[in-house]
């Protein structure tokens, strides 16, 4: 099938902290199962405003009901996405996606991890999903400011526990879990001699540089999965590039989001 | 009602409908295949194609703004000799009324894509986009002045017998004045409007949202001028052939256009918001036919009743 615009409806909202929350879109019909790290590009249906769609990476996914359900988890940034907060339950919505490039499932072996800064847990929740499913073993390392600003640690701990996995917080303040900025934290876990075979990393820009940097310094794969503002989500407006190695550029939405780091030219970002 | 006839004529080109992809925005023509096959429109515009590759602007890009955008892409592009090499054969192939959208730094560039084009063969015609500015007259956009407009049109006029459009800035001092030298040079159809000139703040970075500080507006937030524009110069030159474009959303809008005076529509910005815009546009255009028994849709073109 590939990408497909579909209708959906709002079938509920989470409240997960001050402002973070999650929803589920109802798809009216089917799409291609994502791949952990592809996204989707939504809009109230018949809405003028805002202009745009919006960019979410797909949370979740299962395939009860008409077409299917989606779930996203969503950080109050801006008009949009305060928007989708008041959205009433029920609401008409129209979903495009799967969208981009996704993580490497097929290729994983060993033991992986995944690393979140900020809003960057949705792509990697979902991929834990896809890991269980595969038995492969994962450790999650999740950073923030302080503990109040920690996205899904319940839910992730409770994946954890049910799984082959292990949550590793890190908040810089120390308030919860190992003080100090993520990346920081994962690089003390592999100079400690922790087996890691690749990692697989969602967050802030500056995040990701200092997990690429860590990926070099530790000679460990990579994987990072981008955010650029995009008007189209499809590859043609140009408006969503990164600075490639070796020159030229990326389209976050097409090559992107994920893309192994060291493709990234991160000096010119 | 039999099913309305919505072919148009363009400047002595056949369209099965007057429904285009404007440039920019339907990359080169396949890459939203999946969701909106160019072969059921009534063409694409490439994306504005270049003698050399060009890597464009640098970061952020766009900008969003009430009902529309601001873009500076800075005319990326992948060059005249890979589309002609990669792109060129599928459209052929598939049947795509394929019109290039042509621009250069200079007019030998704009003639030298022409020419590369016409070697390859296959397409339909060339639109040449003159909001670009021409160095070898200190950055003057060819679009801004009327002598240049008309000496860069002639030069493309020789170089093929094939349809060429106009694509007219309405940034431009003297849209009339413009209009009648693209139309003096030799071209057989103007497109307007390309984007309109603005800018977009952030008001806690303090900082203009673009790199280039200025982009080019779009979106329905531009329909009343577009609008405008095509009406005045349908009036001031009625014989001359219109493609309109600008904030087009819905199968009405691209009935405005055709009453103001136009034989054919571009779509843009829309299919950003909706991949298939177009095929709904289409839809909606024989909808309106049929509603209003409207036989031929290119009866529209120009009969709007005055006030
Ligand atoms: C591939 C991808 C996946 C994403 N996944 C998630 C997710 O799972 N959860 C989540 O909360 N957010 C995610 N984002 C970011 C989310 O799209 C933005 O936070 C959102 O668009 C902000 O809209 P706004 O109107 O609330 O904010 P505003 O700041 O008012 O938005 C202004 C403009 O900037 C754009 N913009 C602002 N911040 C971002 C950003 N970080 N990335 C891209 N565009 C931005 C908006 O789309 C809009 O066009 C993702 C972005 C991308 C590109
Ligand atoms: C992202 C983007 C890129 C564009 N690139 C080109 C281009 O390369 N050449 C050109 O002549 N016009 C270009 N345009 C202008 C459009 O073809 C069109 O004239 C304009 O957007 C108004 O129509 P719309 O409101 O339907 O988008 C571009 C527009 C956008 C939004």
């Amino acid at each position: 099938m590939g990408r497909r615009n579909v209708s959906a409806r709002l079938a509920g909202r989470i409240d997960l902290t001050a402002d973070t929350f999650s929803l589920r879109l109802q798809l009216d019909e089917p799409v291609d199962r994502p791949v952990p790290g592809q996204f989707v590009m939504i809009r109230p249906a018949g809405g003028s405003q805002p202009f745009w769609r919006r960019a979410f990476s797909v949370a979740g996914f299962g395939t009860d009901g008409d077409g299917g359900w989606l779930d996203l988890m969503i950080k109050i940034a801006g008009p949009g996405t305060r928007a989708w907060h008041e959205l009433p339950t029920g609401a008409a919505v129209e979903v495009l996606g799967p969208l981009g490039s996704g993580f490497p499932v097929e290729a994983v072996h060993g033991r992986l991890a995944l690393v979140a800064g900020g809003i960057g847990l949705p792509p990697l929740l979902y991929a834990i999903g896809e890991l269980e499913r595969r038995g492969v073993a994962w450790d999650l390392y999740l950073g923030a400011p302080a503990a109040p600003a920690l996205v899904g640690a319940d839910i992730c701990a409770e994946r954890a526990k049910a799984g082959r996995g292990r949550l590793i917080i890190a908040t810089d303040d120390g308030s919860r879990g190992e003080r100090g900025v993520v990346t920081e934290v994962l690089e003390r876990h592999i100079e400690a001699g922790e087996r890691v075979d690749a990692l697989w990393s969602c967050g802030p820009m500056p995040m990701l540089a200092a997990l690429a940097a860590v990926a070099e310094r530790t000679n460990v794969e990579a994987y990072v999965a981008l955010e650029e503002r995009m008007a189209c989500g499809l590859g043609v407006c140009l408006g969503c590039i990164v600075p490639a190695a070796g020159g030229g550029h990326l389209r976050v939405c097409r090559e992107g989001p994920v893309v192994p780091a060291s493709r990234i030219d991160w000096s010119r970002m | 009602m039999t099913t309305p006839d919505l072919t148009v004529t363009v400047g002595g080109l056949t369209l099965a409908n007057p429904v285009l992809a404007a440039s920019g925005t339907f990359g080169y023509g396949l890459d939203l295949d999946d969701l909106c096959p160019p072969e059921r429109l009534g063409g694409i515009v490439t994306k504005g194609l270049s003698p050399e590759p060009r890597a464009g602007a640098p970061m952020p890009r766009i900008a969003e703004t009430a009902c529309g955008m601001l873009n500076a892409i800075g005319l990326e592009n992948i060059g005249v000799e890979a589309f002609c090499r990669e792109k060129l054969p599928v459209l052929r192939e598939r049947g795509v009324t394929v019109i290039v959208n042509v621009f250069g730094a200079s007019s030998g560039q704009y003639r030298d894509v022409i020419e590369r084009c016409e070697a390859a063969g296959g397409i339909a015609g060339y639109e040449l986009n003159v909001s670009c500015p021409n160095v070898s007259s200190g950055g003057m956009e060819f679009g801004h002045d009327p002598a240049l407009l008309e000496e860069l049109t002639r030069l493309c006029r020789d170089a093929t017998v094939k349809p060429l459009w106009v694509k007219l800035s309405p940034n431009a001092p003297d849209l009339i004045a413009t209009a009648q030298a693209a139309a003096a040079g030799g071209a057989d159809a103007l497109s307007l409007i390309n984007t309109l000139r603005g800018m977009a703040i952030d008001p806690y970075r303090r900082r203009p949202e673009l790199a280039r500080t200025f982009g080019g507006l779009s979106g329905p937030a531009v329909m009343p001028v577009a609008l405008r524009m095509v009406y005045e110069v349908h009036r001031a030159l009625p014989g001359v052939p219109l493609v309109g474009l600008g904030g087009i959303e819905t199968g009405l809008d691209a009935v405005r256009f055709m009453l103001a005076g136009a034989s054919a529509v571009q779509v843009g910005t829309a299919t950003f918001r909706r991949p298939d815009a177009m095929l709904r546009i289409i839809e909606e255009l024989e909808a309106y036919c049929r509603e209003t028994k409207t036989s031929r849709v290119a009866s529209l073109t120009g009969a709007l009743e005055e006030i």
